[in-house]
């Protein structure tokens, strides 16, 4: 598990998407396409958090939306809010102004600030999974009641975002935003620079992704994916485990909601509702839940797949069949998801280049027991 | 002062009584083997150690600390270390991999983060994994492996874990009769390093490791004493009556 992702073939891999990815615009220029192709690169984003709690710590989370539109109402209020005096003549946003609420409330202040925002895209979202795994993971809860307890969750803050419609906008949302200038760049969604800010996150977002999971936190948390029990007997707090686990892959999502907002400029109830969250599951799946690259090219090839698939005439109205032969298909014949084809083909490789035999290795007569205070040195190191 | 300290422990599964009135006690460096015929309570007493399950009375005193209401991982880092009756090793993990989560020194999240693989770590490792003859299986997947290679795999990993009180529940289960010499053979070479309760069934094997043997019946502790001592004693004779006295067990 752990060697494959040394191997040369998946740094490779690592590299060409990443190449690929960021080489795209001197190909590409019609704003429209880069648009669509930053989307994509978003949902890789909330589809490589997902993998990061469900691929590598095997808890399966339903909700992964809440996050994702927390965040986006996040970045969404903070650009609202520069449009007061234009739109409204000063006070409140205009959508407010006509539920008649006459001043600001209070947890829309913070947000006249972009560092908060920013801020509080990842943070809110993170509190809140730590709340809920606080509980959850406590009480050792555990496999399919994770998935119950997340929907439920779900459920609940998309019905209140859509009930508190004088502060949230309700069903419509928050549009007309504003389009966000940070650091003398404006940030349209149509630009290369909004297309260049959501690749460069997907790939910061692979590079926390693999610290985490190359340390000795991410082997703990496979660990744990494989015998949750057999865990605490090495003296590890499984609960703190799985929390952080769930805490980090939130706050990515909440990342990815706030680039979602300035790509679709709004932020909208819709953007947590069931399908989405249902969604990333299987753009993980597709992908390969048990790897980062995998989860984010399966967000990339599905949504991908499925764009071009309804736009084009010719499938209007066979596409939604389209997707379901290949999503049965990957399950049967590809288990692991597209980015076992990397192993495999590797495999291929190396039986070509070894010409059948491998050479021999020497078998060596056991040694004495290495000493606990060996080991123990190592740790004062 | 004894290192373990059982005291009138009595443990229920809702109403069942696996355990009455346990009184057991185990010396630092002592290497205890615990014995009884099938539903004696051997298993649950070691699960009530290493804080799997809870009594509903008595005390359960590890080195001066009331571990009777602790969590599995705090009993752990209190220097207790646990193998199950059926291997249980994370089957999806290298064999390397299970060695290093077992090695759990420091088992806090955010230390851990930080804490990428070190070649100097690895190298105590995979000597481990050679004294347990899993040299070649090093970086396969511990799933991969046999029943023998997998119980040995988890000696390796309690060896490890390095703690100070090892509770070993049925080592040689499945073991061909080299296979349980040679784990004679290593728990020999652990006593006096380390303190060990083991629960067996194969009593030429209890003879090869063990210096006392404590009978359990029926929840509570029958007899204890040498392995020549037990084998007279008449009430460890009548509690395995029917069952082909003590070497049929």
């Amino acid at each position: 598990m752990s060697t494959r992702h040394s191997s040369r073939a998946w740094i490779y891999g690592y590299i060409a998407v990443c190449v690929v990815m960021l080489a795209l615009p001197l190909f590409v220029s019609d704003g429209y396409l880069l648009n669509k192709f930053a989307r994509y690169i978003i949902f890789g984003i909330l589809s490589l958090a997902l993998c990061l709690s469900w691929g590598y710590a095997g808890i399966l989370n339903l909700g992964q939306a809440v996050s994702f539109g927390l965040g986006s109402y996040c970045m969404a209020m903070a650009l609202k809010l520069r449009t007061i005096p234009i739109q409204t003549g000063g006070g409140v946003p205009d959508f407010m102004s006509w539920n008649n609420v006459k001043t600001l409330p209070w947890f829309w202040e913070p947000f006249h600030s972009y560092a908060f925002a920013i801020f509080a895209g990842m943070a809110v979202p993170a509190i809140l999974a730590f709340l809920l795994g606080w509980f959850v993971f406590r009480a050792r809860v555990t496999g399919v009641y994770v998935a119950i307890i997340t929907l439920a969750m779900l459920v609940v803050v998309n019905l209140l975002i859509i009930d508190a419609q004088s502060y949230t906008g309700g069903f419509n949302g928050i549009t007309d935003l504003t389009t966000l200038k940070l650091f003398g760049i404006a940030f349209d969604a149509y630009s290369k620079a909004t297309y260049y800010l959501a690749a460069f996150s997907l790939i910061a977002a692979l590079l926390i992704g693999l610290a985490i999971i190359k340390s000795k936190t991410g082997l703990v948390m496979q660990a744990i994916r494989d015998d949750e029990m057999r865990v605490r007997y090495f003296g590890y707090d499984v609960a703190h485990y799985q929390n952080f686990a769930f805490c980090v892959s939130a706050a990515i999502a909440g990342f990815a909601g706030m680039l979602y907002t300035l790509v679709m400029e709004f932020a909208s109830p819709t953007f947590l509702n069931v399908s989405i969250s249902l969604s990333i599951v299987i753009w993980c799946a597709v992908g390969g839940r048990a790897s980062l690259l995998g989860a984010a090219l399966g967000a990339i090839v599905v949504t991908g797949v499925q764009g071009s698939l309804s736009d084009s005439p010719k499938f209007l109205d066979t596409w939604m069949l389209i997707m379901g032969a290949l999503f049965i298909a990957v399950v049967l014949f590809l288990p692991k998801g597209l980015v076992s084809l990397i192993d495999i083909f590797e495999q291929r490789f190396r039986k070509q280049a070894a010409g059948g035999g491998g050479p021999l290795t020497p078998t060596a007569l056991p040694a004495a027991a290495p000493a606990a205070s060996e080991l123990r040195q190592d740790e004062v190191g | 002062m004894p290192l373990l300290d059982l005291k009138g422990v009595r443990v229920e599964f809702s109403g069942f009584v696996a355990l009455s009135d346990l009184d057991f006690a185990v010396e630092k460096g002592e290497l205890r083997c615990l014995i009884g015929p099938n539903g004696a309570g051997k298993t649950t007493a070691l699960d009530v150690i290493c804080g799997k399950v809870q009594a509903v009375a008595g005390r359960v005193v590890y080195a001066g600390h009331d571990i009777g209401r602790l969590q599995e991982h705090q009993v752990s880092r209190l220097g207790i270390a646990r193998k199950f009756q059926v291997p249980s090793v994370f089957r999806e993990l290298s064999v390397r991999n299970n060695l290093d989560v077992a090695y759990s020194k420091r088992p806090g999240v955010f230390r851990n983060l930080g804490n990428w693989r070190r070649a100097d770590v690895d190298d105590g490792l995979a000597k481990l994994a050679e004294f347990v003859g899993l040299k070649e299986q090093f970086n396969q997947s511990a799933g991969a492996l046999s029943h023998g290679q997998t119980q040995w795999l988890e000696i390796a990993m309690l060896l490890a874990q390095d703690a100070e009180l090892i509770l070993m529940d049925e080592p040689t289960a499945g073991m061909t009769a080299q296979e349980t010499h040679k784990t004679a053979e290593l728990l020999n070479r652990l006593k006096g390093r380390h303190t060990i309760v083991v629960v067996e069934h194969d009593m030429g094997f209890i003879k090869e490791v063990a210096d006392v043997i404590s009978v359990m019946h029926q929840g509570r502790l029958l007899a204890e004493g040498t392995v020549a001592e037990i084998e007279r004693h008449p009430e460890v004779k009548s509690a395995y009556l029917g069952s082909g006295g003590i070497h049929g067990a």
